[in-house]
């Protein structure tokens, strides 16, 4: 099974935390390296080249919507999947269009993370609002 | 024998960073999770922690309600509050509500441990800040004996106070009266009441003044810059 490589950027090491614990239940998903501003993901994202970056979207020195367009023109092979705490249908549509294929809501990240890790590894969209069902589309 | 914690968070994902933080202390278990504040009333009074964790944000009953209803169940409880922000009024409420604890979530990582094992030896925890404002607070009492004392604002009773986060939650009297296990009738009696003394003229100034006075929470607005000033990104 291939491995895949994941880079936690979060300004709370408490939701770094609690991202790492569940994602170390999916064999086959390896925590490379974890961020704590905007400035160190896009850092961390060229040294470590992960598969799949996590973003927060409120994040100091460089919001995530900004790390994610820069990332995705830089390293186009990079997917990225938000976990964010805005339940927004506008905020996850700006973050698609930043390059994003994954998006989730920290109320229900522990419930939708793994699923979302597995399709947007597979570079497949996947989307997930508090008021719709996961939108596991194409 | 081990240190039972009990934590109360509305986002699983905080729950499950604080379990993998607070369990590799040897000594100390998570004998029970909530999700909002009238679960983490009722998982205490049934599980009897040692010391509760309960997020300051949480629905139905917010965590400055919670550890009243628990301190006033039984004064004994040690509750740790987590909160997001250390603004004066919110470290206020949280000493008034008998908190012996106060942690910042984005410090929660440093701090919590700490924070723990100062009530497991019966001390209290609080950050520099809120000593701080503990600090100014003594000392300004002491300069108030001279000056009159300002006009007591209205306050609501702990019943009020949890029908005003259900109305402003966007609950309809019938819907908090279910959540309360009270007849719609009283649910409206007491929505005049909380009307009548913050006078007070409709919802959306309900919601004004549950936000004004942390009985609800909302996300930060996003400016156009979402949050954060654009800084040049790092050179090639």
């Amino acid at each position: 099974m291939m491995t895949t490589r994941i880079l936690l950027a979060d300004d709370h090491p408490i939701v770094r935390e609690g991202l790492r614990s569940v994602l170390q239940r999916r064999p086959g998903c390896e925590v490379v390296g974890e961020a704590s501003d905007g400035i160190d993901a896009l850092k961390k994202a060229e040294s470590l080249q992960p598969n799949v970056m996590i973003l927060d979207v409120t994040m100091p020195r460089l919001n995530g919507l900004e790390v994610c367009r820069l990332a995705r023109q830089r390293m186009p092979d990079l997917e990225v999947l938000f976990v964010t705490q805005h339940d927004s249908a506008q905020m996850m549509r700006e973050a698609l269009a930043a390059g994003a294929k994954g998006y989730v809501v920290k109320s229900n990240a522990a419930r939708d993370l793994l699923d979302a890790i597995e399709r947007v590894s597979q570079h497949r969209v996947f989307t997930a609002l508090t008021t719709r069902e996961p939108d596991a589309g194409d | 024998m081990k240190l039972r914690i009990l934590l109360a968070d509305d986002h699983e994902i905080v729950r499950r960073g604080l379990c993998a933080l607070l369990q590799k202390h040897e000594g100390w278990e998570i004998c029970g999770e909530a999700t909002d504040g009238r679960e983490a009333v009722e998982k205490a009074k049934e599980l009897k922690p040692d010391v509760v964790i309960v997020d300051i944000g949480m629905p139905n009953l917010n965590g400055l309600d919670a550890t009243r209803r628990l301190l006033q169940y039984d004064p004994n409880f040690k509750v740790i509050v987590l909160t997001v922000t250390d603004a004066d009024q919110v470290i206020r409420e949280a000493l008034d509500a008998g908190a012996r604890g106060f942690v910042l979530k984005s410090d929660a990582a440093r701090d919590l441990v700490a924070a723990v094992e100062a009530l497991q030896s019966r001390h209290m925890f609080f950050t520099p800040r809120v000593n701080d404002l503990v600090l100014a607070g003594f000392l300004e009492k002491g300069h108030a004996a001279s000056r009159s004392e300002p006009p007591q604002l209205p306050t609501l009773t702990p019943r009020e106070r949890e029908i005003t986060q259900l109305l402003a939650e966007g609950r309809s009297s019938k819907e908090a009266a279910s959540a309360l296990n009270l007849s719609t009738k009283t649910v409206e009696t007491h929505r005049s009441n909380i009307m009548r003394k913050l006078s007070l003229h409709s919802i959306r100034d309900l919601v004004v003044y549950a936000i004004k006075n942390k009985i609800i929470q909302i996300e930060m607005p996003m400016d156009s810059n979402h949050g954060a000033a654009k800084v040049s990104p790092p050179s090639q």
